[in-house]
């Protein structure tokens, strides 16, 4: 176990100090007064455990590949941007964008998370504990979203293959957006997900698996279809 | 009786306002619903201000030129000073632009890759991401990072030799990308995590900032992802471009690129392409000028792009102002876009070679802008390569030639004061007096 | 293109909160995102009866020359009291009832240069060219004290870097209302065209400043400005993240895109409003949660 005290330093110097303690064999290290700051983590792609007893500013575990951030206060936007690999866990509050473009890895986010929350993901799994905010799930491509409480305004907008569940009410569908119900495979993955993931008593507090609704693209938008002229027309 | 001998009646006259082309738009729309899209660029006649309104003021009496062939030119490009500890090193100013692998194909890609190598110059990926043939063939390569996102991998960014940051392009700026159905190849959707045959639109906006002032804070972050050693350059389409360049240097770009309206594409609105953005000779004047607004013409470079043709146009630009040009088109063309082989199959497309713009239907009878195997096999990519790396010497030459004929023993020590305009915009435009006046008009 | 910062403190205690030092330090973490100007919007204790009037003196040199043609002018209007003049401005109080409208157009006319920049009954704004350190040497933000205030650093996107170009921006005409942005408001030269025929005076070319002019005339109509901010989501095109502060409130706005990024923090002791966190955390220790604002919001705090 190793610490970093970020006091005054920039991004860089902390980012060069976790990877020399990542070289130098500590795979668990805990990184003290972050105070919001932009860019920490970024780039990192070793096997370690990082713990930022703070929030993170702007793309906190952006561009990773392998690590595991557990983040206790709130992070700023673009968190784990276009991740590889990884597990970004933050106790608080996500901004804009939060898993924009992963490829793959987890993000889970106990707080609520703003708007474009999985923007343009293209793989990897998104656990939202509270509400998430306006354009969740833009154009998503693959992997999975998962919304334990409400969703805000054009929730799953113009997706490709992104498959979405959310536990609460979605104050307005997106286009080509549409309800369906979980299957029992489904259900049984939400089910282990949150167990997981949440403490039991927040956990108790959300639905079951099954009585998430499932939101994936209706495809309409694949192809140009001047019969679906009011879906196009909106989109374009 | 009306009598059908008469002279009169044999002349056909055109509506100057339907024009055909303007009748058979309108006619397709009204089959489809939707806006025509094709690949190319601009296809109107340019009737505004470009790089043909310049002439070069060679040396006479006022001045003693070089001579060719042994008295040397300099070629050698640098690009990065400002804040990367390794800029990129050039034999030569002229680049190739990022062009997606999807919009052209795996051998197009190689062929550019190897045929920039041979020569000293460079190469871009695309909306795509990152082909490894690219980055072994290639000898620099810049990696661009798009709003769509497709194939971002930090692995491959730490392998580059440059990151530029894509706002936006010439063609269309201020949208996103456009891959029609038949491109999405089994291969292209699984690079960019899409659908098999979706048409595929990718987003104006990048994901994860939303103005220049979140984008301080993420060409901070590229730097820090690729421990701040390459340039990272931003480019945009060329629109408010003396705004877009102030902002761009203010937020940290080593080289800064503006692709002007005459930009190329595979496939895109051809309203955006021919109704946006403002003309490269435009734009490069604008970029000039805001640098020296904000203090810092020379400590960051300008590569310019849009629709360059040729040795000279690059070396105008140059002399404007650009350190480099990117080429597109022009590359595609050296390649054989638009020469006249598999003449039946241009036709098949309703077109006859130097006419063809129909990129973004899949079908390139040369077998650039497809994904199909058989058309892509077409396209050799040693021959490829070969005529690729000898278009960038041709073009070379013909800037050194210039340069020599002004004095110049470096091509980048070319100005705008080696240059006459031809037309009163031209002169207004560049700030260069109008050829038989000695006097700058308007501006 | 900007960081804005907004905090009202909430403690009531007799003793005014440190405004000014928070501000600045919010404003100091945010510098990087916007290099061109900084300014602040200060509501201290309201003087008795009287207008606090900021003028800005123009830059034709001669500074105490300028400040007493002010001086001079005013007196003839009413009691002037409390006159400064220091860097690029002349502070003073005025009689609360006098024909403000008359003064603004005669202090004026005085000098082209010259700009009343703020005008109310607890209301300073101070802004300048330059970094919030370089706002702090020159005017001692730090040391205010009051109950609420705005602050800006920008970076310039369309128009010109200037005093009168930075922000805050004074809802002229209305007392103690001054407005910060971060955005672009897209049909800024409709909204203008539409205001100057109407015979209101723009003063920049600066989009922000007509959300300003808008607000102004909103409240003149008799909204409040929880409705008026509301009502911005349906006039003003284009992305914004928008604080405004009246004599006794605060308040915010959110576009309908989510454009701009907008936090905020409440504890039982203040509210705290920023671009981004690290301008509440640097300022502001303690233990609380830190929210990204959803899109379309409002939000009004009464001090």
């Amino acid at each position: 176990m190793a610490g970093i005290d970020c006091g005054d330093r920039s991004a860089r110097e902390i980012n060069a100090e976790i990877r020399q303690l990542i070289q130098a064999g500590h795979n668990d290290i805990w990184i003290s007064n972050p105070g919001a700051r932009h860019n920490l983590g970024v780039g990192l792609c070793v096997a370690a455990r990082i713990h930022i007893q703070g929030s993170v500013g702007y793309y906190g575990a952006g561009l990773i590949d392998g690590p595991t951030f557990e983040i206790a206060g709130e992070a700023g936007w673009g968190l784990a941007e276009s991740m590889l690999s990884g597990n970004v866990l933050v106790r608080g509050n996500a901004g804009n964008g939060a898993a924009a473009g992963i490829r793959g890895g987890t993000v889970v986010i106990y707080g609520s998370a703003a708007a474009r929350l999985g923007i343009s993901m293209k793989g990897g799994l998104v656990l939202v504990a509270g509400d998430c905010g306006y354009m969740a799930g833009f154009m998503g491509q693959k992997g999975t979203l998962i919304v334990c409480g409400d969703a805000g305004e054009a929730f799953a907008d113009c997706m490709y293959e992104t498959v979405c569940f959310v536990g609460g009410s979605i104050a307005e569908l997106g286009n080509d957006a549409v309800v369906k119900q979980p299957t029992p495979e489904e259900a049984g993955f939400l089910d282990a997900t949150l167990e997981r993931y949440l403490t039991p008593e927040i956990r108790a507090k959300k639905p079951p698996g099954r009585d998430f609704k499932k939101v994936v693209a209706g495809r309409k938008l694949w192809n140009f279809d001047q019969r679906e002229w009011q879906a196009w027309q909106e989109a374009l | 009786m009306a009598d059908d001998s008469l002279p009169y009646r044999r002349t056909l006259v055109p509506s100057g306002v339907f024009l055909p082309h303007v009748i058979e738009d309108i006619q397709a729309k009204a089959e489809s619903g939707l806006y025509r899209i094709r690949g190319y660029g601009t296809l109107r006649p340019r009737h505004w201000a470009t790089f043909d309104d310049l002439t070069f003021l060679p040396c006479s009496l006022t001045r003693i030129p070089l001579e060719g062939y042994r008295e040397r030119c300099l070629t050698r490009t640098v690009l990065g000073t400002r804040f990367a500890q390794k800029p990129i090193e050039l034999d030569l100013p002229v680049m190739i632009t990022g062009m997606s692998w999807g919009a052209l194909s795996y051998n197009a890609k190689v062929a550019l890759a190897r045929g920039a190598a041979m020569v000293g110059s460079s190469n871009t990926t695309g909306d795509g991401g990152m082909l490894m043939a690219e980055r072994e063939n290639s000898k620099t390569l810049i990696y661009e990072v798009l709003p769509s996102r497709y194939g971002i991998n930090i692995h491959h960014m730490k392998m580059a030799d440059g990151i530029e940051l894509t706002i936006g392009q010439g063609a269309k700026p201020g949208t996103g990308g456009l891959l029609l159905g038949s491109k999405v190849s089994d291969t292209i959707a699984g690079q960019r995590d899409l659908p098999i045959g979706v048409d595929q639109r990718s987003p104006a906006r990048h994901p994860d900032f939303l103005g220049p002032d979140d984008m301080i804070i993420k060409v901070e972050e590229l730097r820090e992802a690729t421990d701040w050693q390459v340039p990272i350059v931003i480019k945009m389409g060329a629109t408010r471009v003396f705004d877009d360049v102030k902002l761009a240097a203010k937020a940290g770009a080593d080289v800064i690129v503006v692709d002007g309206m005459e930009g190329g594409t595979g496939a895109s609105p051809a309203i955006l392409q021919e109704h946006t953005g403002i003309p490269t000779l435009a734009a490069v004047c604008e970029a000039r000028k805001a640098l020296e607004d904000c203090g810092l013409y020379g400590e960051v470079q300008l590569i310019i792009a849009g629709g360059i043709r040729d040795g000279v146009d690059a070396a105008k630009a140059m002399a404007l102002g650009a350190d480099a040009v990117y080429i597109g088109t022009a590359a595609l063309v050296a390649l054989n876009c638009n020469r006249p082989l598999y003449v039946e199959d241009y036709r098949k497309l309703g077109t006859e070679p130097h006419y063809c713009h129909h990129c973004h239907t899949g079908r390139c009878p040369v077998g650039i802008t497809t994904q199909d195997p058989e058309l892509m096999e077409r396209l050799n990519i040693e021959e490829g390569a070969a005529r690729v790396a000898n278009l960038l010497r041709a073009m070379t030459l013909e800037i050194q030639m210039l340069a020599r004929a002004c004095g110049k023993s470096d091509v980048h020590h070319l100005e705008p004061e080696d240059m006459a305009a031809l037309t009163p915009e031209a002169s207004a435009i560049c700030a260069i007096p109008l050829a038989g006046t000695r006097k700058i008009f308007g501006g | 293109m900007c960081g804005i910062v907004g905090f009202l403190d909430k403690s009531k205690t007799s003793e005014r909160a440190a405004v000014g030092e928070v501000l600045l330090t919010m404003l100091q973490a945010l510098g990087c995102r916007g290099p061109d100007s900084a300014g602040v919007a200060l509501y201290g204790p309201p003087a008795d009866h009287k207008l606090i009037m900021r003028v800005k003196l123009g830059g034709g040199g001669d500074l105490p020359s300028r400040a007493q043609r002010i001086i001079d002018l005013a007196k003839s209007f009413g009691t002037i009291s409390d006159f400064s003049a220091a860097e690029s401005y002349a502070r003073f109080l005025v009689d609360e009832g006098i024909d403000e409208r008359r003064l603004i157009a005669s202090v004026e006319s005085l000098d082209p240069e010259m700009e009343v920049v703020s005008v109310g009954r607890r209301l300073d704004i101070v802004k300048q060219v330059g970094s919030p350190a370089s706002l702090e040497r020159s005017y001692a933000i730090s040391q205010f004290h009051g109950t609420h205030g705005l602050g800006h650093t920008r970076l310039s996107t369309e128009s010109r870097v200037d005093l009168s170009h930075s922000q805050p921006f004074w809802g002229r005409g209305w007392r103690d209302l001054a407005i910060v942005h971060n955005g672009h408001i897209t049909n800024y030269h409709q909204l203008r065209r539409k205001y100057e025929q109407k015979g209101v005076r723009l003063y920049t070319e600066n989009d922000s400043e007509i959300i300003a002019v808008y607000l102004a005339q909103q409240l003149r109509s008799g909204r409040s400005l929880e409705e008026s901010l509301r009502a911005m989501l349906r006039d003003l095109d284009g992305s914004y993240s928008c604080l405004a502060a009246t004599a006794t409130q605060l308040g915010f706005v959110k576009d309908p895109f989510a454009l701009k990024p907008l936090l905020f923090a409440e504890t039982k002791d203040f509210v705290a409003v920023a671009t981004e966190e690290i301008a509440i955390r640097s300022a502001l220790p303690g233990d609380y949660r830190v929210r990204e604002e959803p899109v379309k919001e409002v939000r009004v705090w009464q001090e």
